[in-house]
């Protein structure tokens, strides 16, 4: 334990580890930051270079980009009153009005000091439950494996969609995607149409990038104006290091925002959007006699979400490494980047690659603290670079999407099947069809179909292989609870909204 | 629509080969499960739409301006050069497209762009990274 706990530490504080994760961490800042891009964004801009990089390095740079965005997106939200990130949504609510006042230094520092406590309280939550998730999930069977596969979409799809239905449709057109090519029991060709490029099927990153950037490069279009965004010029910046009197009123609210940013991080599809409402409406809760009003520039009410959000993705690595199940768009990525040096991120890789396993947490924490670090240091200039021109950046990323699709597998085809998704995307979102389902079901497909004729197949076609084992049956009654609760939900706004 | 997709994935799955094994799921099952799934759902959906209680009935517009169908269509033409002109030839004027159409009036910025970010690129990843990008018929 003692040794491979050594390795990890080292590989992910060796020198070209550390120059990636400062880098991913300064291009997630700068690109959560611009209104419209997401870190999935940053994340596919980077993806080529992660097929040839050596996988520690590919790893921290995506950490870096992953926390760095994160916090990217509140600068925005703080500094221009538009949330870089769904989940930056909650801090502009008393980032912007304090930047009104003339403290915009002060929120910014309030933020930056508030992520960094709750992603290095994730990142410890991550270091002491990972490795004995993953211990519990080795005795999991195939039919324990299918049910949580199947638990992982289904909650995913609850919470991705406005209506349950189009959530669960996606999701199953997402299943009938995966199923083109080899199937992953006996290897027969499926729905190939006799094209040898579709027999190793659809690859999920290069559906990915279509995915996401195609529609937002097309969307973007009908925002855009000069090009630049918005000029950002706060009257005064002010101190940006918080004072001690700040500090002792951060001290709840970042043990709130940790606590439930980390919770709801480790439940698939929950996201950091939930966990940065739920911290503000608890702090505004447990407050008594703040200087300033809730929504009118409180310390409180910036330290709480962005806590929060930023305890998130230390949170959403739990599922993903212990168990294969990614929680969002981001760490769904991060399974395939894995996926590319073939590293299956679940129990397994912290048995056969433990030294990996631990060096990915060690990443994790290095990735807080440069942010903390890179933020406080450069924060000055970084905030300029809101302003940044889309002219040149999104016609990079365009062209980034096609080298990024290409060298997954030197195929041109594969560019082709990436603007294919980008139509797909475009079309699922006038439908008003959620993406992220599609994209889950891309991520699990294969697992949940071969865990499920594996099952099968060992108990000579006897479903009831999935109701005798007690992990099969949680995880079932967990699913049932998620698509139950949608449903009512779901029914719940319809009533509302007439 | 969705029904459409379903019921052609269905016939196509019709032709998929039966189990091998009795007892025993084949490459069809999932196929198959994925089918019936799809057709319920759409159905479901279909009524939801019939009874006015989703939003179905009242589809947004295709938030695409001109200039985004514009862009698309320079996909669409940009795309198959790829591999005929070669990555960086197909690039230079598919960027300077998206330059103009995202609003740069700088023509002097629209060519230098066009051409640095594109060559930037290529070396990168070709040199940089021993990546191939398509380098086109003639090369």
């Amino acid at each position: 334990m003692g040794d491979v706990l050594a390795q990890g530490f080292a590989q992910a504080a060796a020198p070209s580890s550390l120059l990636a994760t400062a880098i991913g961490s300064v291009l997630g800042i700068v690109i959560g930051m611009i209104p419209g891009m997401t870190i999935s964004t940053g994340i596919i801009i980077v993806l080529p270079l992660t097929f040839v990089l050596d996988p520690s390095i590919s790893i921290a740079l995506l950490l870096g980009l992953y926390v760095g965005g994160m916090l990217g997106g509140s600068f925005a939200a703080i500094m221009l009153n538009i949330p870089g990130t769904p989940s930056a949504a909650a801090t502009a609510l008393d980032g912007h009005p304090m930047v009104v006042r003339g403290e915009a230094g002060r929120a910014l520092g309030i933020a930056v000091l508030a992520s960094f406590c709750g992603g290095l309280f994730s990142a410890l939550c991550l270091f002491l439950i990972a490795p004995r998730l993953a211990d519990i999930a080795l005795g999991f069977r195939a039919p324990d494996l299918f049910s949580l596969v199947l638990l992982g979409l289904t909650v995913i799809c609850s919470f991705a969609a406005k209506s349950w239905i189009k959530g669960l449709l996606s999701a199953a057109i997402g299943l009938a995607i995966v199923s083109i090519g080899q199937d992953p029991v006996m290897g027969t060709a499926r729905f190939t149409f006799g094209s040898p490029d579709l027999l190793s099927g659809i690859n999920f990153l290069t559906a990915l990038i279509g995915l996401f950037a195609i529609p937002q490069l097309i969307g973007n279009l009908g925002q855009t104006g000069s090009g630049a965004i918005v000029s950002v010029a706060p009257a005064t910046f002010g101190r940006v290091f918080p004072t001690l009197a700040d500090l002792r009123r951060m001290r709840l609210p970042v043990g709130i925002g940790s606590i439930v940013g980390t919770f709801l991080g480790i439940l698939p599809g929950a996201g950091g959007p939930i966990a940065a409402f739920l911290s503000y409406d608890y702090a505004r809760k447990t407050t008594k006699n703040a200087p300033e009003a809730f929504g009118e520039g409180a310390v409180e009410g910036i330290a709480a979400p962005e806590s929060a959000n930023n305890a998130v993705t230390g949170g959403a690595l739990v599922p993903m490494m212990t168990l294969g199940i990614p929680g969002d768009p981001v760490t769904a990525i991060l399974v395939g980047a894995l996926l590319v040096h073939g590293l299956a991120p679940g129990p397994l890789l912290f048995i056969e690659r433990a030294d990996f396993a631990y060096g990915v947490i060690f990443s994790f924490f290095w990735a807080n603290i440069f942010n903390l670090i890179i933020a406080l240091a450069g924060l000055r200039v970084l905030v300029k670079l809101i302003a940044m021109p889309r002219t040149i950046l999104m016609p990079a990323i365009a062209i980034l999407c096609v080298v990024g699709a290409y060298s997954l597998r030197n195929s041109v085809f594969d560019i082709y099947v990436m603007f294919f998704f980008g139509l797909l995307g475009l079309g699922m979102r006038w439908l008003e069809m959620p993406v992220v389902p599609l994209l889950l079901a891309l991520v699990l497909g294969r697992q949940l179909e071969e865990h499920l004729r594996v099952a099968l197949t060992g108990s000579q076609g006897d479903i009831s292989v999935f109701f005798t084992s007690p992990f099969s049956v949680l995880f079932l009654s967990l699913a049932a609870v998620s698509i139950v609760w949608s449903v009512v939900s779901s029914q719940r706004s319809a009533g509302g909204a007439r | 629509m969705l029904l459409a997709f379903s019921g052609v994935y269905g016939v196509l799955t019709v032709g998929l080969p039966e189990r091998s094994l009795p007892n025993t799921p084949g490459p069809a099952f999932f196929p198959w499960l994925i089918t019936g799934g799809l057709i319920v759902l759409s159905m479901a959906l279909l009524v939801q739409s019939l009874r006015g209680l989703g939003d179905t009935e009242r589809l947004a517009p295709l938030l695409i301006s001109r200039r985004g169908w514009m862009a698309l269509g320079a996909f669409v033409a940009y795309l198959p050069l790829v591999p005929v002109l070669g990555f960086l030839t197909a690039s230079v004027p598919f960027f300077a497209t998206l330059t103009l159409l995202y609003g740069q009036r700088n023509r002097l910025l629209v060519v230098v762009t066009a051409v640095v970010v594109p060559v930037l690129v290529f070396v990168v990843f070709r040199y940089g990274f021993q990546m191939l990008l398509p380098r086109g018929l003639w090369l």
